[in-house]
């Protein structure tokens, strides 16, 4: 029995580990990666400690301005929000119960309604209506930040409306008679009686719509119009083409999520406290070196140390200079890169030697695919790009492609093998890879460079290069090289 | 006339200018935010995509073209079926359902170890862990879990160091990303229903059944699920609904491959610009999405007034 309880325990503990490396997991090392100055997002390898990302991050004009968008749709949101949920919440109260149901249904049902189609039906809805009500209209009916604002407070205010359901169950409507018999008007006992009573559920909802006007993407991205938010704008740098300064921005919201999650908390506690206190029940506290406000309270303890580190991490990564690690980090990849080539030159010498035992036939296989493999496998080799290609340009386009166009083949597209080439040698792949070959750091070495390189021979201008055993380390070689 | 009564009694407890401001932002709410867009969509959605020289001509008329489109494609028709748009469609539903079951197992465990073990500390201290990635921006996540999966990612720099694998797996292409950044991006949402729910299950009722002889298995099955329900139910409704709609996460971690079924929406809309298309597969995915949640509600018994409690 005993065992088993034990047996029990670790299963408990080895669970909430995995759940919980899951879901912070991720989070810590995205903001681990803010600090490496390796130009791809990515902690292995780790090249050195830097804070040049930040330096970027606050030189980014576009996203500057995103956030200044942002902020104006959060704050609109939040008013519309919180007024029609308010308004909302309160005809729940009131309204026939046989009508309360059906009411019900549709004022929750925005949550329900995916992001995509409140998005869309927003810009059909208002583009239909400035058609209708003419041209006097179009400027505002098809303004970004007037069309996010209400696409949003359309689910917005069902979150907020549930806010002020949970508040006003606690509410006598008594108070309110009381006050109107006492001859306050309705505007009167609305303002000094029921909205202060329902003050810390409207603070907290004001939150909650600011929060998820703020990180909303589904639906903003159909009406942001001209003025993309901070998230479109993530999206964007994290579909095409991306540096650490993303993680820089996302260990500053990291940060500072944990900080307000943290304060919360301490506050919370520090109110309990206060409130037993306050009751006679406090028990006799030892003496302490802690000041009063941390004793007992392991949030607000977290609180000071959390900012304690994130103040340190900050000061140490101006204060520190990484120049010195960086030219030792470049020292090290062209040593690197110099053992490959060596390498790639021992082989093509190997290679050279055998061909001359075979024979002039070294056309053996077709030179078609080739140029997608050859800078598909020098990925793998150089270890600089850690998203195999899927971040090129091109690639996206030939994923929209798809939408477009159906295209048996890309669908067909097996998954991915463990090979060096990354299954780009499947014929029904090479519509898509033929991009990202295009784009990516020259892995096919041109024929002139060839010949420097491995001293083919004038009969044959592509020295045996595309011989698929040998893309890879022409791929390596020629990437780091160049 | 039960409606001016009513009408006249609702100004007479809220007072004229304070229930016509009342009225009028739920008014506002329910007709010009949700329902006339709606209705606009649906409208849009049987039209053709004509230049805005021919619109409200005699040829804009009402068609089934952009449904026709999803079913059989561009030639419309003759036995020809638009396989890669309904294969898109498919997978997107019957992956949106395993991700909610898998949130599901994962998250039933912890929201009964929270639950029922009330007050300490450590709890809170779950709970708060719990609350720090449920605001962080939902793109961001989804970048964590790409740094993670990546080629020369952490997951696979461990992998090949521990010598389980000699060369890196493309997660993207395979589409483990995808599932994995979906299940990850909704979890909270699958606990936190789930959480309140068991939360106010009476703990003398497990003792009991305890104490009478019941297994394990059958307490759950028995007294901890059924209680449960409604919070299930809704934590099921938000996973499956918002993965379904989900748009960040196949954008961002979706293999070049494969697309999400609201991908295609935003093709439509976006970069084709046939709003009417684009309208017509929107309309299918929230008809399709609707069907089946109602569809498993009616199965298992619940109310639509227990979602959002």
């Amino acid at each position: 029995m005993r065992s088993n309880i034990l047996l029990s325990r670790i299963a408990l503990g080895l669970y909430l580990v995995i759940f919980f490396t899951y879901l912070l997991g991720p989070l810590v090392i995205m903001s681990m990666t803010a600090f490496n100055s390796n130009p791809f997002p990515t902690i292995t390898p780790w090249d050195c400690f830097s804070f040049e990302w930040f330096q970027v991050l606050a030189n980014d004009e576009r996203i500057l301005r995103a956030i200044l968008n942002s902020v104006i749709i959060g704050l609109g949101t939040v008013v519309l929000s919180v007024a029609m949920g308010l308004a909302a919440s309160l005809i729940l109260t009131q309204i026939w119960p046989r009508w309360r149901s059906t009411y019900y249904t549709i004022i929750i049902a925005p949550i329900l309604i995916p992001g995509v189609v409140l998005g869309i039906s927003t810009v059909v809805f208002w583009d239909r209506l400035s058609r209708i009500l003419g041209p006097a209209t179009d400027a505002l009916f098809h303004n970004g930040i007037f069309l996010t604002i209400l696409g949003q407070s359309t689910f917005i205010a069902s979150y907020t409306m549930l806010v002020f359901v949970a508040r006003l169950q606690r509410y006598d409507p008594g108070l309110t008679e009381a006050a109107l018999d006492l001859g306050a008007t309705h505007v009167q006992a609305f303002r000094k009686i029921l909205l202060p009573f329902m003050r810390p559920a409207i603070a907290s909802a004001a939150v909650l719509a600011f929060l998820a006007s703020f990180e909303n993407y589904n639906t903003t991205t159909f009406t942001f119009g001209r003025y993309p938010t901070l998230t479109i704008e993530l999206a964007q740098k994290v579909r095409y083409g991306i540096n650490p300064s993303i993680s820089a921005l996302a260990f500053i919201i990291v940060s500072l999520t944990v900080f307000g999650a943290l304060a919360n908390e301490a506050w919370r506690r520090g109110r309990i406290k206060a409130e037993a206190e306050r009751k006679g029940e406090a028990v006799a506290q030892g003496r302490s070196i802690l000041p009063g406000f941390l004793r007992g309270n392991w949030a607000a303890g977290a609180l000071v140390l959390f900012s304690f580190v994130v103040i340190t991490l900050f000061w140490t990564a101006r204060a520190y200079s990484p120049e010195q690690c960086k030219a030792e980090v470049r020292a090290a990849k062209q040593a690197e890169a110099a053992k490959r080539r060596e390498e790639l030159l021992r082989r093509r010498a190997q290679q050279r030697l055998q061909q001359q035992m075979k024979g002039p036939d070294i056309f053996v296989p077709s030179g078609k695919p080739a140029p997608a493999g050859g800078a598909a496998a020098g990925k793998p080799a150089t270890g600089n790009a850690p998203f195999g290609g899927v971040f090129d340009p091109g690639n996206l386009e030939g994923q929209s492609g798809t939408g477009e166009k159906p295209d048996e083949g890309s669908n067909a597209a097996p998954p991915a093998k463990p090979s060096p080439f990354g299954g780009v040698f499947d014929p029904g792949n090479l519509a898509n890879q033929a991009g990202a070959g295009g784009d990516g750091e020259s892995g096919e070495a041109p024929p002139g460079k060839a010949d420097d390189n491995g001293g083919a021979k004038p009969t044959s201008p592509f020295g045996g290069v595309f011989d698929p055993g040998n893309l890879k380390g022409v791929g390596g070689g020629a990437g780091e090289g160049n | 006339m039960a409606r001016p009564r009513l009408l006249s009694e609702y100004f007479r407890t809220n007072g004229r200018l304070l229930g016509s401001v009342m009225l009028g932002l739920v008014a506002f709410w329910i007709i010009v935010l949700i329902l006339l867009p709606q209705l606009s969509m649906l409208d849009y959605s049987f039209r053709y995509n004509l230049p805005p020289a021919e619109q409200g001509g005699p040829k804009d008329v009402y068609t089934l073209a952009n449904y026709r489109h999803l079913i059989y494609g561009a030639g419309g028709g003759e036995g020809t079926y638009n396989t890669v748009d309904l294969m898109v469609f498919v997978r997107t539903i019957i992956a949106a359902m395993a991700v909610t079951v898998a949130d599901l197992i994962l998250c039933y465990p912890l929201a009964y170890y929270l639950g029922q073990s009330r007050g300490s500390g450590f709890v809170r201290l779950l709970v708060v862990l719990l609350i720090i990635p449920y605001w962080i921006n939902e793109i961001l996540r989804a970048f964590a879990l790409r740094i993670v999966f990546a080629d020369g990612g952490i997951l696979n720099a461990a992998m090949m160091g521990l010598g389980l694998i000699d060369q890196p797996i493309d997660f993207i292409r395979a589409d483990v990303a995808l599932y994995a950044g979906l299940g990850y991006a909704y979890i909270l949402l699958m606990l936190f229903p789930m959480y309140n729910a068991i939360e106010s299950l009476d703990r003398n009722q497990i003792e009991a059944a305890r104490d009478m002889g019941a297994s394990w298995i059958r307490i759950h099955r028995r007294i901890v699920i059924p209680h449960a329900k409604p919070g299930i139910t809704s934590g099921m409704t938000m996973v499956f609904m918002l993965s379904a709609g989900a748009l960040a996460a196949p954008q961002i971690l979706g293999g070049p491959s494969s697309l999400w079924f609201t991908q295609l929406v935003y093709q439509w809309f976006n970069d084709s610009l046939n709003w009417q298309q684009g309208a017509a597969y929107a309309i299918v995915l929230l008809v399709a999405s609707i069907t089946i949640v109602l569809t498993f509600m009616k199965i298992f018994k619940v109310n639509m007034g227990d979602i959002g409690k």
